[in-house]
């Protein structure tokens, strides 16, 4: 807090056009987070909190990477993993290291549609709820979203080099 | 006028002839008339397996024709027909969802539901998934299972299939529509019912193990 107090006392601000992309961003994007973990505990018109994980792990066991255990495990903890990423991007805290996270998860998610569609797999995605079928304009979207997570991290990883430079 | 009495016995026996005739027509329009053609409930309920009592029913749109139909009923409902149906824990009701991109799926689905009003869905069932690959590419469907269904036994469920082709096809596509109206847009699809709630599951078929726990879960509650 006071480092950045210093900062803006003793160097120009970053431009303010890259600041507010930025925030857009990553309110965008974490929006898109908190929303796929909304989904996948509230769906069919209700919250599903205590069973939520059997209907996310026959979606994750349909893309036929993970043994039992690991669907069993993905499938307990992603939702949740997913909204503490999207309320930490809204809130920008540690956003290099949220940002860089987020872009790898949704790495990892890219992988695995690309290896189920070069597979011939007819699945879900199951990316936001049970009814979404896999297909190329889904990998497309989270490419997209991927770009946006790649240049919220960098963005993020230059304004803080950008203050750290000011203020030394 | 007097008769003779060879014809006045000539006319009693045409007259008796008339009424046994007539008779026999009447007993047939009776019969025909106590064994009414099976509703399209009749071939819901003879499609399906277990007890209607059970606590947990489950519906499975499925394409006899769809190979992850297939592989869902050999790797999954074998185990749950074996482990939850038949103890009593699960209803299973199969909902014919044939594909319009196979083209024998349809013949496939009129032959289980005909064989259902024989009661014998469940050995033409597991037939036609067992040796899919057989008939899937030709549709002679008699050649492929023959070797697990008597002859005899195939005549008379086409003799019910001719029989009753527009009650077939009327429960058939009752099924279809009632699918297309829950959304269902792949085959394997199915809904879990239990306390009250119905519940669908992710579409392209289900791990045993993945269902068995939720199953086992339903279960307690």
């Amino acid at each position: 807090m006071a480092s950045s107090t210093v900062v803006s006392q003793t160097s120009p601000r970053p431009g303010a056009l890259p600041r507010t992309l930025l925030v857009l961003g990553r309110v965008a994007l974490g929006s898109v987070f908190l929303y796929a973990a909304y989904a996948k505990l509230h769906f069919d018109g209700a919250w599903h909190l205590s069973d939520y994980h059997f209907f996310f792990a026959m979606m994750i066991d349909s893309y036929h990477i993970l043994p039992l255990w690991g669907v069993q495990g993905m499938a307990q903890v992603l939702p949740w993993f997913e909204l503490a990423l999207g309320a930490l991007l809204i809130s920008g805290l540690a956003l290099r290291w949220v940002g860089a996270a987020t872009s790898g998860l949704l790495l990892v998610f890219i992988g695995a549609m690309v290896r189920a569609k070069m597979l011939g797999l007819e699945i879900n995605c199951g990316c936001f709820g049970n009814n979404e079928k896999l297909g190329a304009l889904t990998i497309l979207r989270d490419s997209s979203l991927l770009v946006l997570a790649l240049a919220v991290a960098i963005g993020a990883f230059i304004l803080e080099k950008h203050k750290a430079t000011a203020s030394s | 006028m007097k008769w003779p009495l060879l014809d006045r016995i000539g006319l009693l026996l045409v007259v008796a002839a008339l009424a046994v005739s007539w008779d026999s027509q009447a007993t047939a329009q009776t019969k025909a008339a106590s064994t009414p053609a099976p509703s399209p409930s009749n071939f819901t309920d003879r499609k399906s397996l277990g007890s209607k009592n059970a606590p947990i029913t489950i519906e499975v749109f499925s394409d006899f024709q769809c190979p992850a139909c297939r592989n869902f009923y050999e790797t999954t409902l074998k185990q749950l027909i074996d482990n939850y149906v038949n103890t009593g824990k699960v209803y299973l009701v199969h909902r014919d969802f044939p594909l319009d991109m196979h083209p024998y799926s349809h013949q496939a689905a009129r032959f289980a539901n005909a064989a259902a009003e024989l009661g014998q869905f469940e050995s033409v069932e597991r037939a036609l998934f067992d040796k899919q690959d057989t008939w899937a590419p030709n549709g002679k469907i008699d050649d492929a299972i023959s070797s697990t269904i008597p002859p005899a036994q195939l005549k008379k469920i086409h003799d019910v299939e001719t029989q009753h082709l527009n009650e077939i096809n009327a429960a058939i596509e009752r099924d279809r529509t009632m699918g297309i109206q829950r959304n269902v847009n792949q085959t394997p699809t199915v809904y879990v019912t239990a306390h009250g709630k119905t519940e669908g599951l992710p579409g392209g078929g289900v791990d045993y193990q993945l269902l068995k726990k939720y199953l086992d879960f339903l279960l307690r509650q």
